[in-house]
């Protein structure tokens, strides 16, 4: 697939040739599941004459149907942008097609979604990840330019780590969330997911930027992505994670940290808590935010009302429509702010997550950026976290980095034994993208190097 | 802490969430509370709890009326609407 650099260069006839090529591709490839209309066997959706670019369903672009892979959702037409699409709309590019999803981003795999299966580009057996799933399937299939996607917890880097493409969280209030159906409040954000370093910084300096209409976006400067790839950087590796991970990951990880210390980059060794403190912090947090956000699909004023005899029952019928995980987050929410135990639950973990921010604090009074896994195995096989937590569990490199409301990013560096894409994950401090990226494309070109 | 049946009634009525196989949910919701109650094992005396990662306070901005076509598309797409209002069920039992 044509890289989104070049495809900023091309006029807007030659970007309908492509798009036309997108449509017949995803028709012949619909068992994918990436888009959600390959499932509803129609023409992608499409907005704007620009370059394609694929759509989360949990962003909204006007006139089209957006319901979070929820059946709660369904027959919901947006009736405004979200501000990332305004800005991409502005820049000449173009909302095309509707990506599968966890339902309402809950899920580390894409099988919550309420419309089907997403399927891993690289092997048929295994999950894309999620719950960007469906954006990072489609980039990693060829089927689209690039994609927007939302990480809560990990949804954009651990999705892109298991199809082998580039995935980036900026920074918490860099990208405005206005448009963004909540999930997590306080640890939401729109970040690109593409085939290249190069492509990410291009959509972010698009996407990114003070918004007066979200109230959570941050009012700093927005400097552009200007890449320096002679920088020479101090990284603090984080040795616990690496040496927890499987042995093929590990492997590559210490291949690029050797290439980085030849390079002249400065190598310091750091350990961080225990990750699954990260995981229990996340769930208590953003469950409790969850079933705070999720109150308002009630289906009263959007969405798929189902009567009952009263307003109650009318309540609890369209709630119903939630799916099992989607409940789940709903009720342990509910759990951790209800009387007598928010201070034991939701209280504490907000400290410890004071505690988690601290740890990185540290780590950046002595490293520009910080080199961890994103995962700690490669993409797993459908149905085979039998458990909640097992599968909260798949997330435990990628969760700090919400908590502490960092920016990160994860890039493909080569393959395991069975074929499927390793990832690594850079973290940088808060709004320093620029030296995120430098890293990142200093690692892509080692990794092209090696090839 | 132990969480049964009764506690999943207790959340299904502060959700408005029904849920059907309430011993499973029961099951399932007290093996995620053992496993977060690791936290209790951490040391946070004197610590504030972060509710904000960022230290920028919510901005605020002139509240000036704009004119939009918002609201005809949002009724326009309403489980159920009439002139220019939602219909919903009735709220006051008599």
């Amino acid at each position: 697939m044509i890289t989104l650099k070049e495809a900023l260069t091309l006029s807007n006839e030659e970007l309908k040739e492509i798009k036309k090529e997108i449509n017949k591709k995803a028709k012949e490839k619909k068992e994918l599941g990436g888009y959600i209309e390959q499932f509803l066997d129609t023409e992608l959706s499409e907005k704007g004459e620009g370059v394609p670019i694929a759509i989360k369903d949990n962003i909204n672009v006007k006139d089209w149907e957006i319901t979070c892979s929820s059946k709660i959702l369904r027959g919901y037409v947006s009736p405004y942008n979200a501000t990332v699409i305004d800005k991409m709309l502005n820049a000449r590019l173009s909302p095309f097609g509707r990506c599968n999803m966890d339902e309402f981003a809950m899920g580390s795999s894409t099988e919550t979604s309420q419309y089907g299966k997403t399927l891993n580009p690289h092997n048929p057996n295994c999950v894309p990840g999620g719950s960007s799933g469906g954006s990072a399937a489609v980039v990693g299939a060829s089927l689209a330019i690039a994609a927007l996607g939302s990480d809560t917890g990990g949804s954009i880097r651990q999705p892109a780590a298991f199809c082998g493409v580039v995935g980036m969280k900026p920074t918490y209030g860099r990208v405005s969330r206005l448009g963004l159906v909540a999930f997590s409040s306080s640890l939401d954000q729109i970040g690109p997911i593409t085939q290249n370093v190069e492509d990410a910084a291009i959509l972010y300096n698009i996407i990114a930027g003070y918004d007066k209409k979200d109230s959570t976006s941050a009012p700093v400067d927005n400097e552009k992505i200007v890449f320096d790839e002679n920088k020479k950087l101090k990284i603090a590796v984080i040795d616990n994670y690496i040496d927890e991970a499987d042995k093929d990951i590990k492997n590559a990880i210490n291949d690029v940290i050797k290439e980085l210390e030849k390079e002249g980059h400065t190598i310091i060794h750091k350990n961080l808590m225990n990750s699954k403190i990260d995981v229990a912090t996340y769930y208590i947090v953003a469950t409790a935010e969850a079933s705070s956000n999720l109150a308002r699909f009630d289906g009263m004023r959007y969405g798929n009302r189902i009567e009952g005899k009263d307003l109650k029952e009318t309540y609890k019928l369209t709630r119903s429509q939630f799916g099992e995980e989607v409940k789940r987050r709903i009720m342990l929410g509910t759990f951790v702010l209800s009387s007598g135990y928010y201070d034991a639950y939701y209280i504490k973990a907000q400290k410890v997550r004071h505690l988690i921010k601290n740890e990185f604090d540290k780590l950046f009074a002595e490293a520009d950026l910080v080199l961890t896994p994103v995962t700690p195995s490669t993409a797993f096989e459908f149905g085979s976290k039998k458990d909640p937590l097992e599968m909260y569990l798949s997330d435990i490199y990628t969760i700090g980095v919400n908590l502490a409301g960092v920016p990160a990013i994860s890039l493909p560096i080569g393959k395991d034994k069975k074929g499927l894409p390793i990832g690594m994950q850079l973290i940088a401090k808060h709004f320093d993208e620029q030296t995120l990226f430098n890293g990142a494309k200093i690692v892509e070109n080692i990794v092209k190097e090696a090839k | 802490m132990k969480i049964d049946i009764k506690t999943i009634e207790k959340l299904e009525n502060l959700s408005m969430v029904e849920i059907e196989d309430k011993e499973k949910m029961a099951n399932d919701l007290h093996e995620i509370v053992s496993f977060v109650e690791m936290l209790n094992e951490l040391d946070t005396e004197g610590i504030e709890p972060t509710f904000r990662v960022l230290d920028v306070t919510t901005p605020l901005r002139e509240d000036e009326p704009l004119k939009t076509e918002i609201i005809k598309d949002v009724l326009a797409h309403a489980p159920k609407a009439k002139d220019g209002y939602f219909i919903v069920p009735k709220i006051i039992e008599s």
